[in-house]
């Protein structure tokens, strides 16, 4: 594909460079801070080649180009939009001043524990391996390699608070090394190993008494809130004191004053009160996933991709942090996560299977499978949700999968990695690991694919059905005299049929029969008239308003599936100039079956001398074989056949 | 490529019956046939393309035809919209 070209696109339809606050991508979204977001035209950057779904979220305009394109679209958009490049992380802070405090806290959680995925990871893999190796060969872990190996495993997790506070200061602009010392202080040798306190006597513990407080010295170690707020405070401490203390004393009295109250309200509050919340946060994630029944595990594996679209999902890693720096490292929470995001991938392939337009088609492959390596927003956002039963359906494979994850008590030792990779970091589980995949998958495939259909349902699905009711509404149809082209021998119905509902309820009537030469002789494209009884346009089904006259006396709309349909309310009732008119929507805005699209006055429109009857016509019909009246016509059932 | 300029005289504009006619014109030839309007750009061919320019009365449109056959098509388009539009 042509990146220029796409950049291009997306330019044009977002209002130009100059409505750009800042640019950045991620591994597969262009993420755009814009300043007024009247000026984006969300279908238009939709219809750019190679977009595969923009969205709103998290303040940002989010456009989804997909693994390794992103990239290259991203390096053509900065180069013609002259839009300084920002990090990720600028744009998420640009767009994190348009959102409330609670999504705000975390988010902050997130950008907190994603840049140490790295150590994480290295970490988890080294015990995956330890523990593979070991278990083929048990002379292995007798080994000095084992033992050195070992070391190296266990250094990021039981030096974690170190790692959380240098993020956490970069993230609240606190001084890294000045955070690092704090954390040090959190796990320091001296201190009782955290780990170790479970196995002492309380009266063993070593205590200090300092402000009328009795503290035990232990450690810190598999903690992660206490070290977030403790540097949350440093990073605040240490930038009012840079204010407020003279410049030549700077360099000594900050530092100083900074590690010291710091450190003592750590040890005397922050840290014991925090310990407290954390470990009833952890127990509460580690009961619900260990409900019995595998009852948690159904129940965050079937919401957990509505907290992903919600942005809650940032938490989960401080969640998996916790659980990884325990003793041996029990992130029970990764394999419920896995389930959720197969079941995504699962639902959305499905889609893939099914549909027969190619677009779809080409849109819901890659997407799939980029979920099944973890990265799940092409599939949610781009197909899933649109189309909503295969996000549904991908919840209840996570629900299955989550609830067998649960069941099977997988835990695996590092977190950021999820899907196929996820075998890397459950060494010993990788039977059940590879049965909650399948079960998800499975579940998630066919429930998708059972119930996800191209536009219109009846037709895609049950062909036999649908033939044995068209004639039945024919026949006893006594509007026969509208049935001209109906389907009075059942039209044999393919998959391809697409169908135009009803936009407004009344008498059915062939184009043939409205006064207007232009529409009698469907000079606009093929298609037919209703003589409205009420005044009610809705759409006719879900799609783009391509163009709403803002005289509201005629509407243009395609559907997802490519058909256009112009819906003409009244005959030269442009002359009224929005009399007896009143529009609910507007060009660019995406609609749904039944969605008001436009009120009007019968009464107005006939005292101006008009006649109200509506044509609705397929302006593309020339792409296609045929286009098929048949004859309701209440307000919302199927008129047009189109194939 | 052929071009030329035409002011719309009709007062609804190129409106939905009009442009309908249009696109019936158009689609008589081969050649690509573009309505411009105030850097706009659309098909002649496609008739909610053409609608979305919102051309009005008084607009000064530039069409462009470029193809085989857009000798007569510039010609006979010129004398089809002095008549109707």
């Amino acid at each position: 594909m042509d990146y220029r070209k796409a950049a291009q696109g997306v330019l044009d339809h977002i209002g130009g460079a100059s409505n750009v606050a800042s640019a950045a991508h991620c591994a597969t979204r262009l993420r755009l801070v814009i300043n007024d977001n009247s000026k984006v035209d969300k279908a238009g950057v939709e219809s750019v080649e190679g977009v595969k779904g923009c969205f709103e979220a998290s303040g940002q305009l989010q456009v989804i180009f997909g693994t390794g394109v992103v990239n290259k679209v991203f390096d053509e958009f900065i180069a013609i939009s002259g839009v300084e490049a920002g990090t990720k992380e600028s744009a998420k802070e640009a767009a994190a001043q348009k959102q409330n405090w609670f999504m705000r806290a975390i988010k902050t959680l997130g950008d907190v524990f994603v840049p140490i995925i790295p150590a994480i990871v290295a970490s988890g893999l080294l015990n995956g391996l330890l523990g593979g190796l070991s278990t083929a060969f048990p002379s292995m872990a007798e080994s000095d390699y084992y033992s050195m190996i070992n070391l190296m495993a266990g250094a990021a997790l039981s030096m974690l608070p170190i790692l959380i506070a240098i993020s956490a200061a970069k993230k609240f602009g606190g001084n890294p090394y000045l955070a690092a010392v704090i954390g040090f202080v959190m796990i320091h040798p001296n201190l009782v190993n955290a780990w170790s306190v479970a196995s002492m006597d309380a009266a063993d513990i070593p205590v200090w008494h300092v402000f009328g407080l009795t503290i035990q010295q232990t450690g810190y170690q598999g903690h992660v809130i206490p070290v977030i707020i403790a540097i949350l405070f440093m990073s605040w401490l240490e930038k009012k004191l840079h204010k407020a203390v003279p410049e030549m004393l700077d360099l000594f009295v900050t530092p100083l004053v900074t590690v010291l109250v710091t450190g003592v309200l750590t040890m005397t509050i922050i840290g014991p009160v925090f310990k407290v919340v954390e470990d009833y946060i952890l127990l509460g994630a580690q009961t619900l996933i260990g409900l019995p029944f595998g009852l948690g595990g159904l129940l965050i594996g079937f919401v957990y991709a509505f907290t992903v679209v919600a942005g809650f999902h940032h938490m989960y890693n401080m969640i998996e942090a916790q659980m990884v720096s325990q003793n041996p490292p029990a992130n029970t929470w990764m394999p419920v996560a896995t389930a959720a995001n197969v079941g995504q991938g699962a639902a959305a392939m499905a889609v893939a299977f099914k549909t027969k337009n190619e677009k779809i088609k080409s849109m819901a492959f890659p997407a799939s499978l980029s979920a099944f390596l973890g990265i799940t927003e092409p599939a949610i956002f781009g197909v899933n949700i649109r189309y909503r039963k295969p996000f549904i359906a991908g919840c209840c494979g996570g629900a299955i999968g989550g609830m067998l994850a649960s069941l099977f008590g997988i835990k695996a030792t590092a977190y950021g990695v999820t899907g196929l990779f996820g075998f890397l970091i459950t060494t010993g589980f990788w039977v059940q690991y590879a049965i909650v995949m399948a079960a998800s998958f499975a579940v998630a495939f066919a429930v998708s694919f059972i119930t996800y259909k191209d536009e219109e349902p009846a037709a895609a699905a049950a062909p036999a059905e649908e033939t044995e009711s068209a004639p039945e509404q024919a026949e006893p149809a006594p509007a026969a005299e509208a049935a001209e082209k109906a389907a009075e021998e059942a039209p044999a119905v393919s998959a391809d049929v697409k169908v135009v509902y009803a936009p407004v309820k009344g008498k059915a009537i062939p184009s043939s029969q409205v006064s207007d030469p232009t529409f009698a002789a469907e000079a606009l494209g093929k298609g037919m008239a209703i003589i409205p009884s009420e005044g009610r346009v809705v759409a006719p089904f879900d799609g783009t308003v391509e163009l709403m006259y803002d005289t509201g006396h005629a509407v243009a709309l395609a559907s997802d599936d490519g058909v256009e349909v112009l819906i003409h309310v009244g005959i030269d009732t442009v002359n009224l100039q929005g009399k007896g008119y009143h529009v609910h929507v507007a060009t660019g805005d995406r609609v749904h079956k039944g969605d008001l699209l436009i009120e009007f006055d019968m009464d107005v429109i006939r005292e101006a001398g008009y006649d109200p009857v509506t044509p609705v016509i397929v302006t593309n019909s020339d792409e296609y074989q045929d286009v098929r009246m048949r004859i309701p016509v209440t307000d919302g059932e199927e008129v047009l056949e189109i194939c | 490529m052929k071009t030329f300029k035409y002011v719309i005289t009709d007062p609804v504009g190129i409106h939905a019956r009009p442009a309908g006619q249009l696109v019936a014109a158009a689609k008589k030839y081969a050649s690509n046939v573009d309505i411009e309007l105030n850097g706009k750009s659309a098909s002649a061919k496609k008739l909610i393309n053409l609608m979305s320019l919102g051309v009005k009365q008084g607009n000064e449109i530039t069409v462009k035809v470029e193809g085989a056959d857009e000798d007569t098509a510039a010609a006979e388009l010129e004398a089809w919209l002095k008549a109707n539009l």
